[in-house]
Parts: structure tokens; C-alpha cells; sequence
């Protein structure tokens, strides 16, 4: 039981630690954390993104001294995908933090319903619920600037050409992650099938079978799909692209969610997933503004990037636009409420009243980089559409016009499904302490 | 000195069958009571509670299940993980189907599946024993989460796939949902594990208990003394799974709010086989032990470095706490290959005969 005093003396200390710790945070910093996850089964994936977003708020805070005068302290704190690690990361840094981006569905699932109560917005810039798009609902949540059923509608779109009803007779797969994430974009395949007479074939990827995908692939070659969309993530998309290599499934039927789209994966294979595409809402390249990360932070040796050469990613990529569309929301509230350290509530506002257009873009070096959008009180999301990269054996290259995503459609669904969302975690407050446009 | 017990005479059967029969055990006892039911409410943050009491507490109770059937009865179980979930499923379903009920009545309702489940997993365990239960036991393991995953029904068709507690009041307070108050739902899972650990230890100090460890320790022999197997390993099945069951909806109804079918896959099971194993197969104290180093001490680690004030790259300080209670897992089997409850119980009878050993 000595073993037992200690620690729990420990945890006492602790819990007093806390307690002062919280008061003591300066008032002229921007406290932003992030759960990152570089360790775990989903690493691979997360370190090139989690590098992005650390190195654009660096940059700001070595080329501008923050965000007007304001210094942003980007924290991260490592839940490895794992959502017990996610609650104890959450209450780790709400104290002082600003925003939470919690990177994973499963934490997003646990901290959406603490966000009417602690305040604190959630970003997740790509990922989390579709229907977080509807900001009547979900005062607190964000996803700009496109949800998961706007990738499903955006992929349909493209290999339509534009119409849907070209699809009528012909077999979609879906090969999915099966994990609250890969069945995200099932409601809205199906809705979309039923209406315009394709076959809907969703085949589940468990956990386990990540690697070793021979059963699904399989069955893609007894069922002959015409297309396969994949919502994988980690190494389920090294996975699946490697045995549709192996099997010779046609690469250019061959179609990903932007999180699988990672170059890495596609490495493996080279030359071998040439024609392999995925939707994406940035597109790589070389943009003005990464100049200025390289200047500042990579050459600076103040960058958690093994090889500078890493900076031309999708990922890596990604990250700074989910850094910058962060950072708009706070500039935002900042004007907005006239103060410089913005607080979460703030923020709040900030990022309901985001434009990103191309003025804007342009302005940050970023023109070309990701699509212009803007939000509003009743659309979280932003839906700027996206583009198709292609795989050439090297990169990704951009491989289309820009796609819009079909939101009379999509609709509809979120508001059902941000409805029964709110219905199954009653008492779901409503907007009425938070009126819309102030 | 400390723990003399000379002077102490029993002088009743009663007093000579008490649980504490050392007055220095009931002294600490009653201390670290004090402690969880004072002294922590009083000091600790939100995140204390939420990062450390409660995940303690869940997973003591939750080892303290497995610790029944494995290390009472002698019965190996890799199925811990599956009979959590179906705790928590069935929870969650009583309290969709009937919201106006009490969150108590659903909680202790919901044990009866896991115990059922558990009684069905386990009857294999009258044919097989050892590596060969624990296979089987697996099977549950992987069916169950399957089941979770497959069976809509299951999570009220939610289109993601998983579970989302609402807000549950009883006797005017808020107990579960995002309003419920971290301290509320400290001495709602301490009460719940206290009363647990209570009947749990007069269970196993009792006729049941003893014969689970007939069975435990010979199975051949128990049953030639007239013990019955099938009513014994049963049993072991139907209680571990209870205190499992409500383990895992205390778990998602308490402390995370919302789970996905994958919180329930084997990683958890093993989780909560280590606990048991380190902190002492066959002992109550044991699963706390266990608990602490398994659950609370990485979290303390993971402090450490913001405490003293030194950044470090939070990658590189997860692999660092890996190794750590890596290490301190195989100092701790090397020095007291029986767990953490008998290393305290050498320490113990240290202290009892010091500073005069014979």
C-alpha cells in the first residue's frame, strides 16, 4: 500500500498542480492545442498532417510575431488515436485552450456534447460529422470547408461527368474503413443510388484486416464493381492500394476520400498507381507561402520535418490550410470584438463568419491552394468543393476542373441527421443564447 | 512497531471471522476511504476526476470481475473487453427503451445480460480448461464486437455507428450527459465500486468463494469432495460478468459519454488481464494496485515534463512512458511474481514482526 500512498499523494499534488496552473496562463497568448497523434497504428498518416499545422502557426509567430502581436502557443498532446487518451487530452488543455481539434471520429463522438457546456469550439477541418454543417444544431462544431458527404457527392459527380444518371445500372463499391469514420459517407451513397438507379456495394474493412485486405479484394473481383471509392485511413489505404496492384484492378476506377490520398502510400507502389485518384480541398504545389514556412521554420531548424523535401505532400500541405483556416477565425473574432487575445467564445464567432475568398488566398500566399468558401450561422461548413488529384507515379497532381459538391441533395439528409443527432443526446440545447450574426 | 498486532486478542468467533481481524488493516482501510470520500472531492480538478479517479476506479471494478473467474476460480478469460461492451450495450438500450427509469435500476439491470452472456461463453468451460477456455473465451471476444459492429439494432440505427448517452437526472441531480458535474459522477462510480467490492469480498470469503478456489486449485479434487463443477464454474461466469458488465456501462455513461463497437476490442480485454496479473490474481486489493500502475501512472508521467516546466516533443515522451511502465511491469513480475497485493503483503508481514525478526 506504499506504492498505493505515493501515488495517490502524487495525484493530489497533481490535482492541486492543475488547479493553480490555470490562472497563471499569460494574458497576450493564443492557446492552441491539437491531439495529435504521431504514435499508433495511424501515425504514418498523422505526422505529415500534425507537421503542417505546427509549422504554419511557427511561421506566423517568426515572420509576423504571431497574429496581430499576439502570440499563438500551438500545443500538442498525443492521444494515438485512442479515444481514452482523447477525454484525458480534452480535459488536460480546455483550461486555457481556445479550440479543440480533436483528429479522431471516436474523440470528436465523446467532446461534441461537452461543447454547449465548456464553450470551447471544436474544428475539424475535413473530418467529423456531415451534419456538423448545420450550425443550428451544432453552434459549437466546424468542419469547413467540405464535409464527407460532400466528398461522396463530389466523387459520384466526377465519374459521372456531372450527371448522376449516367450512373444508372452501373456497380459502386465502397471500401470503407469499418469504424464510425468509413461509414460516414454510406447514408448519402444510398440515398443517392436509390434515386439514381446505380448498385450501392459497401465492403467493410475491419480494424484487423487493414493489412491484409485479400477477402475484400476478393469480392471486388467477384462482384466486378465499375468504380470503387475508398474511405480509408492508416494503414488501410497502403493496404488496399497495394493488393488492387496485386490483383490489377483498373487504377483509374480507382477512387479515394481526400485522407486517402497520402503520397506515401502511393510510393509504395510508384508507377504501379498511376491513375489512382482522390477528391482533395488543397492542392499541392508550390505557393508563396511555403517560401515563407521554409524561411522561418524549416531552415530555421524549428520544424519537426525529417526531410525538407516532405513540404511538397498533400498532407503536409493539408496541414497548413487547416492551420490557416484556424488562424482566419481568429483574425476574424479579433476584429470582430476588437481585442487582440480572442477568447474561446470568440473564436466561436470567428469561425461562423469566415470568408475565405480569393482576395484573401491571394493575400497569404495561398492562391490555388485550397478552394475559396465562407461560413455562415447555418452552414459550418463552408462547402467549397474540391478538386480530383491524380496519381502520375511520382505526385499528385490536379487532375480536374473544380468539383462542386450536389447540396440540394445533401441537404436535406443533414438536417435529418443533425436532428436525430440532437434528439439521441437530449437535452441538446437549442441556438436561442446564441443568436445568429452577433 | 507500527503494526503490532500483539495485544490484539479475539475473543469471539465473530471478532476472530471479521474482516479486518488486524486492527492497523481496518485503520488503513478506513483511511484511504476517508481519502476517496473527502479528502479527493475536496482537492481534485476536472481533471483529475476525469483523468484519473474515475478511470481508476472503472478499471478496478472491471478487474475485479476478471479477477473472480481468473483468479478465484481459476477459469482464464480473454473475453473481459466483450462482456464490458454488453454491459454497456444493454444500458444503453434500457435507457432508450425506458427513459423514464432509474439510471441505478438500468445500471444493475444491465449486468444481468453480460452475466447471461457470460454464462453462456463459459459453458465450455465445463469440457475445457486452461489455454483451450481461453481461446474459446476469445471467440467471444471477437463475436461480441462484431455483434456491436452488425447489430444496428444494437446502437438505434445511429448512422455512425455508435452509442451517445443523453442526460440522465436522479434525485435532482445530473448524473450522466455533458452537464453532469465531474464530482457527482466521482462518488457516483465510487459508490457503485464500494458497494461492489464490499459484496465481492464477503462473496469470496464465503461458501461460493471457497468453492471457486476448490475448483481453482483442483478441480478433480473438488468435485470428489462433493463440489459441483458445472454449478461452480457457473457461477464464477455469471458474477465476473455482472461486475464486468456494469464495469463497462459505468465506463461509457460515466467517464466517455459516447463509445464506438472498437472501445470494446482486445486491446481492452488484455488491458484489464495485465491489471489483474500485475496488481495479484486472487486478490481484492489487487485490482487497485493494478489499476493505479496500469491506468493512472502514464497519465502522471505524460504531467511530469510540463510540471518541471521542460518541453518536451509529445511523440517522444509517449515512447518514453511506454518504456517506462514497461519496465516498472517487468521489475515489478521480477521482484513479486504474484502481483502488487503480495508484494504489500511481504511489506506487511515485514512490518508486523519488525524491528524483532526471528
Amino acid at each position: 500500500m506504499k506504492m498505493n500512498g505515493i501515488s495517490k499523494t502524487l495525484a493530489a499534488g497533481i490535482a492541486g498542480a492543475v488547479l493553480l496552473a490555470v490562472p497563471l496562463a499569460a494574458a497576450e497568448e493564443i492557446y492552441v492545442p491539437n491531439l495529435s497523434y504521431r504514435t499508433g497504428p495511424f501515425a504514418a498518416t498523422g505526422i505529415p498532417l500534425m507537421n503542417g499545422q505546427r509549422d504554419y502557426i511557427e511561421m506566423l509567430n517568426a515572420r509576423d510575431g504571431g497574429v496581430n502581436g499576439v502570440k499563438i502557443v500551438y500545443d500538442e498532446c498525443e492521444t494515438g488515436y485512442n479515444t481514452n487518451k482523447g477525454v484525458e487530452c480534452y480535459e488536460k488543455t480546455k483550461g486555457k485552450a481556445i479550440v479543440t481539434q480533436p483528429w479522431s471520429t471516436g474523440i470528436t463522438l465523446q467532446v461534441l456534447p461537452r461543447t454547449n457546456v465548456d464553450k470551447i469550439p471544436i474544428l475539424a477541418p475535413g473530418y467529423g460529422f456531415s451534419p456538423m454543417s448545420d450550425g443550428d444544431v451544432f453552434a459549437w462544431a466546424y468542419n469547413p470547408p467540405s464535409s464527407y458527404w460532400d466528398a461522396a457527392s463530389m466523387i459520384l459527380n466526377h465519374i459521372s461527368d456531372g450527371d448522376l444518371d449516367k450512373l444508372k445500372g452501373q456497380k459502386i463499391a465502397l471500401l470503407h474503413l469499418d469504424h464510425p469514420y468509413g461509414k460516414e459517407p454510406i447514408p448519402l451513397i444510398e440515398a443517392m443510388a436509390e434515386k439514381h438507379g446505380f448498385t450501392f456495394l459497401p465492403i467493410p474493412v475491419g480494424l484487423k484486416e487493414m493489412q491484409n485486405q485479400s477477402a475484400q479484394w476478393l469480392q471486388v473481383r467477384r462482384e466486378k464493381p465499375d468504380y470503387v471509392v475508398m474511405w480509408g485511413w492508416g494503414a488501410m489505404n497502403a493496404g488496399a492500394i497495394t493488393e488492387a496492384v496485386k490483383t490489377r484492378f483498373p487504377m483509374d476506377k480507382f477512387v479515394g476520400v481526400w485522407w486517402s490520398g497520402y503520397d506515401g502510400d502511393l510510393k509504395a507502389v510508384g508507377d504501379k498507381g498511376k491513375g489512382y485518384r482522390s477528391i482533395s480541398w488543397n492542392v499541392p504545389g508550390d505557393y508563396p507561402v511555403l517560401a515563407d514556412v521554409k524561411k522561418h521554420v524549416v531552415d530555421a531548424g524549428n520544424s519537426l520535418l525529417e526531410n525538407a523535401d516532405d513540404m511538397n505532400t498533400v498532407f503536409y500541405q493539408r496541414g497548413l490550410v487547416i492551420s490557416m483556416i484556424l488562424v482566419e477565425g481568429i483574425k476574424e473574432a479579433q476584429e470582430h470584438f476588437d481585442t487582440k487575445a480572442v477568447t474561446a467564445e470568440q473564436l466561436r464567432w470567428g469561425l461562423e463568419n469566415l470568408n475565405i475568398d480569393e482576395a484573401r488566398l491571394e493575400a497569404l500566399g495561398m492562391a490555388g491552394m485550397t478552394a475559396p468558401f465562407a461560413t455562415a450561422c447555418d452552414n459550418h461548413t463552408g462547402h467549397g468543393g474540391g478538386w480530383m488529384l491524380e496519381w502520375d507515379g511520382t505526385q499528385f497532381v490536379k487532375a480536374s476542373e473544380h468539383i462542386m459538391p450536389d447540396r440540394a441533395a445533401i441537404e436535406p439528409l443533414e438536417k435529418a441527421k443533425a436532428e436525430e443527432y440532437a434528439k439521441n443526446n437530449a437535452p441538446w440545447p437549442d441556438r436561442s443564447a446564441l443568436p445568429c450574426g452577433n | 512497531m507500527l503494526y503490532r498486532t500483539a495485544g490484539q486478542f479475539k475473543t469471539s468467533y465473530q471478532s476472530d471471522q471479521a474482516l479486518f481481524p488486524v486492527r492497523q488493516d481496518a485503520f488503513l482501510l478506513i483511511f484511504f476511504l476517508l481519502l476517496a470520500y473527502v479528502v479527493f472531492p475536496l482537492t481534485a480538478s476536472e481533471f483529475t476526476f476525469k483523468a484519473l479517479l474515475v478511470p481508476v476506479l472503472i478499471y478496478s471494478l472491471a478487474s475485479l470481475g476478471l479477477n473472480i473467474l481468473t483468479g478465484y476460480a481459476g477459469q482464464l478469460s480473454l473475453g473481459t473487453a466483450g462482456f464490458m461492451g454488453v454491459g454497456a450495450y444493454a444500458c444503453y438500450k434500457i435507457t432508450t427503451i425506458f427513459p423514464e427509469l432509474n439510471f441505478v435500476i438500468a445500471l444493475a439491470l444491465s449486468g444481468f445480460f453480460s452475466a447471461a452472456i457470460g454464462v453462456a461463453f463459459g459453458l465450455p468451460s465445463l469440457r475445457i480448461k486452461g489455454f483451450y477456455l481461453a481461446i474459446a473465451t476469445l471467440a467471444a471476444q471477437f463475436f461480441l464486437v462484431w455483434l456491436f459492429e452488425k447489430w444496428s439494432w444494437l446502437y438505434n440505427d445511429n448512422a455512425s455507428g455508435a452509442i451517445e448517452v443523453r442526460t440522465m437526472d436522479m434525485f435532482g441531480l445530473t448524473v450522466t450527459g455533458p452537464t453532469a458535474s465531474p464530482v457527482v459522477q466521482y462518488y457516483f462510480v465510487l459508490v457503485a465500486v464500494t458497494v461492489v467490492f464490499w459484496l465481492s469480498i464477503n462473496l469470496t470469503r464465503g461458501r461460493y468463494g471457497r468453492m471457486w478456489k476448490a475448483v481453482r486449485d483442483m478441480d478433480i479434487a473438488a468435485e470428489l469432495v462433493g463440489i459441483n463443477l458445472m454449478r461452480a464454474k457457473l457461477t464464477a461466469f455469471a458474477v465476473s460478468s455482472y461486475i464486468v458488465g456494469i464495469a463497462g456501462a459505468l465506463m461509457v455513461f460515466l467517464w466517455k459519454g459516447a463509445a464506438e463497437p472498437n472501445l470494446f476490442d482486445i486491446p481492452l480485454s488484455f488491458q484489464i488481464l495485465f491489471i489483474a496479473i500485475i496488481g495479484g490474481l486472487g486478490s481484492i486489493l489487487g485490482n487497485f494496485l493494478g489499476a493505479i500502475l496500469i491506468v493512472a501512472l502514464p497519465v502522471i508521467i505524460n504531467l511530469i515534463p510540463g510540471m518541471l516546466g521542460l518541453s518536451v516533443n509529445v511523440a517522444t515522451l509517449e515512447h518514453i512512458n511506454v518504456m517506462i511502465i514497461g519496465a516498472l511491469i517487468v521489475t515489478f513480475l521480477i521482484v513479486e511474481p504474484h502481483g502488487l497485493a503480495r508484494f504489500w503483503a511481504v511489506i506487511r508481514e515485514k512490518l508486523v514482526i519488525w524491528p524483532f525478526p526471528h
